[in-house]
Order: C-alpha cells, then sequence, then structure tokens
C-alpha cells in the first residue's frame, strides 16, 4: 500500500523535491538540489528500492545525472553523464529524457543535440545507441527553440517510440538496435510539405498500457494555415495518426498526459500558438473521456484572468492513486493539483524558479 | 620547478577537492591534455567531447586571458612556476 506521494520538480535553478501524505492536502518542500543549474529531466525509478534520477544541466560546467537512494533528501553525481565519443564531432548540450529500460539497473536517456543513450549499471556509463543517434535522417533533422532534443521515450516491451524536436516520431522493433520515422499523418506548419517523412516538431508522445497500439501525441500545432496537426491519436503503434483536434480552444500545447486507469482519458494544456501562453489569458486543462472525440474544459479553482503561463512538455504529470490527481508546473513558477482527475485545482507552490519538469510517484 | 595549476572551489571536487597543484606540461594544450588523463570529470567540467572549452570557461596563465578560440590560442607556454587558473567568466541569469 502505498504510503506517501512524492514529486520530483525540475526547474531553471535547481531541483526540488515535494512530499506529502496520499490525500494530497499539503506537501512538503526540499531542496533546491544542484542550485542554480536547470533540471530539465527527472525519473522517479520505482523499481525495488525507489531511486530519483535527475539531469543537470549546467550551463558552466557542462551535464551531469544526479542520483538519489533516500527518495530525495540527499543526491549524488552519477559516476559519468551520456557523451558523445570524440570522433562524432557533436557535444552534449542537455538532458531531456531519463527513463527505465528492461533490465533493474538499465536507464535510457535522449539528449540535445538529439540522440539516445543508454546505461546498464544505473546511470554511471552511458553508451551511444547508433541506430537512431547515427540514423541516415539525424544531420537532417535541425533544432526548434528549445533546441534539438530528443525529449520522449516510451518504452513497450521490444517497442519503443522517440519524440523528438524537430525529428518527429521514430519507432524501434528490435528493442532499440534499428528505428524508422513513423509520422504518416503528422503534420508540420513550418516546411513547404505538409506531411513529411521526418522533421516534424513532435512536443511529447504517451500511452497505456491496457490500450496496446494507442498512442497520444501533441505536436507542435497553432498553424491557421494547417489546422488540428497539433493534437493526434494512433491506433496502430504510432504507424499512422489521425487529428483528434476537434473541440480544443487550440491545438498549440507541450504536454500531453494518459489517465492512469482508464485509456480513453486524456488530457491537454492548450495554449496559444503564437504567445504559447493561457488562451484569453485563462488557464486551464482539458480532458477528453472518450479518446478524443470530444474535450471539457476543466479550470475549477484556477485564475480566470490575467494568467500568461506556458506548461513545458514535461511539466504535467498524474499520480496512480484511486482517484489519480493531475500536476503541472509553469514558466512563473507555480505548482499545481487537479484532484480528482481534474476536478478541482489548488496551488501548491506559488513562487518556484521557472518549472521545467514534474515527475510523481507513490512511494 | 612546474607550473601550479589553480581549480575553483566549484570543480574542487573533481581533483581530490584541492585547490592547485603541479603540472608539467609545456603549454596550455597539453595541460589540458594531462588533466583529461588525471582527473577526466575535472576535465570534462572545463571541455566538451569536441575538445572544446566551455562557453563560460576562462583559462589564464599568470594574469592574462587565454584566447583559446585563436587558432593557435591553446600553445600558449607554460613556463616554471607560471600559474594557469580556471576560472568561471562572468555571466548572468
Amino acid at each position: 500500500m502505498a504510503e506517501r506521494v512524492l514529486l520530483c520538480i525540475g526547474t531553471k535553478k535547481g531541483l526540488f523535491v515535494a512530499e506529502g501524505a496520499k490525500a494530497r492536502k499539503r506537501f512538503e518542500l526540499r531542496g533546491p538540489f544542484s542550485p542554480g543549474v536547470a533540471v530539465y529531466s527527472t525519473l522517479i525509478d520505482e523499481r525495488g528500492s525507489p531511486k530519483i534520477h535527475a539531469s543537470s544541466c549546467h550551463a558552466f560546467f557542462g551535464m551531469k545525472v544526479l542520483t538519489s537512494k533516500d527518495l530525495g533528501n540527499r543526491f549524488k553525481e552519477t559516476k559519468s553523464p551520456p557523451a558523445f565519443p570524440k570522433s562524432d564531432g557533436r557535444a552534449l548540450a542537455n538532458i531531456w529524457s531519463l527513463e527505465t529500460g528492461e533490465n533493474k539497473k538499465e536507464l535510457w536517456c535522449g539528449v540535445e543535440p538529439a540522440a539516445l543513450f543508454r546505461s546498464e549499471d544505473s546511470g554511471d556509463s552511458w553508451q551511444m545507441v547508433s541506430g537512431i543517434s547515427n540514423h541516415e535522417h539525424a544531420r537532417q533533422w535541425h533544432p526548434g527553440n528549445g533546441g534539438l532534443c530528443m525529449h520522449t521515450i516510451v518504452r513497450d516491451g521490444n517497442r519503443i517510440h522517440l519524440g523528438i524536436s524537430t525529428g518527429g516520431h521514430y519507432v524501434s522493433e528490435d528493442g532499440g538496435d534499428t528505428f524508422a520515422a513513423s509520422n504518416v499523418g503528422v503534420g508540420a506548419g513550418f516546411v513547404p510539405d505538409p506531411y513529411p517523412e521526418f522533421g516534424q516538431c513532435v512536443h511529447k508522445i504517451a500511452r497505456h498500457p491496457d490500450a496496446p497500439g494507442r498512442l497520444y501525441m501533441q505536436n507542435h500545432g497553432g498553424w491557421d494555415e494547417r489546422p488540428g496537426i497539433g493534437v493526434l491519436r494512433s491506433d496502430d503503434h504510432g504507424k499512422t495518426w489521425r487529428s483528434i483536434a476537434e473541440g480544443l480552444p487550440s491545438d498549440f500545447g507541450f504536454p500531453i498526459v494518459v489517465h492512469p486507469h482508464d485509456p480513453d482519458v486524456a488530457y491537454v494544456v492548450p495554449l496559444e500558438g503564437m504567445t504559447r501562453t493561457c488562451p484569453g489569458a485563462i488557464p486551464s486543462v482539458w480532458r477528453t473521456e472518450n479518446g478524443g472525440d470530444s474535450w471539457k474544459q476543466l479550470n475549477k479553482g484556477m485564475p480566470k484572468k490575467d494568467s500568461y503561463f506556458t506548461v513545458l512538455r514535461d511539466a504535467m504529470t498524474i499520480d496512480s492513486l484511486k482517484s489519480p490527481a493531475l500536476y503541472f508546473g509553469t514558466t512563473t513558477g507555480q505548482l499545481w493539483i487537479g484532484r480528482d482527475g481534474g476536478e478541482e485545482w489548488d496551488c501548491l507552490f506559488h513562487s518556484l524558479p521557472p518549472i521545467l519538469c514534474v515527475k510523481v510517484a507513490t512511494v | 620547478m612546474p607550473a601550479v595549476v589553480h581549480i575553483p572551489g566549484t570543480l574542487q571536487q573533481y581533483c581530490g577537492a584541492c585547490s592547485e597543484f603541479d603540472i608539467k606540461a609545456s603549454n596550455v594544450r597539453k595541460a589540458l591534455g594531462e588533466l583529461e588523463s588525471r582527473f577526466p570529470s575535472l576535465y570534462e567540467s572545463i571541455c566538451d567531447e569536441t575538445g572544446t572549452i566551455r562557453r563560460h570557461i576562462n583559462l589564464f596563465v599568470n594574469s592574462d586571458l587565454v584566447l583559446w578560440r585563436e587558432p593557435t590560442g591553446l600553445d600558449v607556454p607554460l613556463r616554471s612556476g607560471d600559474v594557469l587558473t580556471i576560472w568561471t567568466a562572468v555571466s548572468g541569469g
């Protein structure tokens, strides 16, 4: 039985850990760890004794990976961060995603410039995954505003989905040895071809284990000339995608999250395409309960005016308790909780540094 | 007498907590090579995988800034008793 809810909050100025009881009324904050340093990705590894991993993206001294074995009371650098081979010519600029692998000590890491690394010793050493990092398309990907980043790693047994901005969606069917672009139906608003083979600006991909083959994608939408390409769904393991954006105030956004107990329920945070802030300055999470056929606005407890924040791609998550709560962090440093699946919202922390990522686990 | 390398406090964790150590190298480029073999994590904090000095790092030989972006910038000679200082550049934000 889970006793505590643990939040890891990566910010522009370090990593914070918040801990609360299952009722999720109050959370106690500790940190910042790696103070002053941007933390773009965290991972709460619940296999065995829980461990927290986080990237520390130091503007001065380069990238580090931090690990805590005591639920985020102390963090220690792993023996080495991911690094490109000297002969490669690329240099690590950021660490955007950390995910668990198949084996107990196996970790995966997506970086900027877009490439994938794998560790078999809990992050003490890393090997570049050539199948995607040296893919024939790799030198043709290009950076968006956030950099050329591999931000999403979704594992489904031997199948691995990757999200790259701007590179698109890639899939491996052989455990990561080889990858292929898989973007049929994924549009792009910034190149002449509206549906290129690759090069889309995918923002986030999510799946639910109880719905084999189904994936949700928040893509870079917000294009008047190419409407509806921002929120997508696949039912064939990402081979083809279709729009589910109808009913949303904007198809631009960054995160997309699936309910832990119902694969038909998903959440997005629509933003105005031009400003990347809340439409009409009114923040809202939008929820579908039917796999994207319709959407409902959720903002009870949120401000009703004058809100101009952004919710970044990894800054929304949902816990796995019976009545799950959503959590999102803003670029203005607020951490919000949406209890009862987003029905009622409350601001847990008002004045953190700009929030880059949020992860939750029950421990 | 060898040259001396001064290490800022934030990087001393990567070289056994020492603030300075002796180094036998005839120029800055060779000194960085020596650092890479003796203290790999320290070197990685100063240079990226391509060998480029990180954007916010400055090197000084005595009081002179090493113009490492120049083609021969790292060839600045190190003489006996010189002090090679690794320093973080002024950065805001």
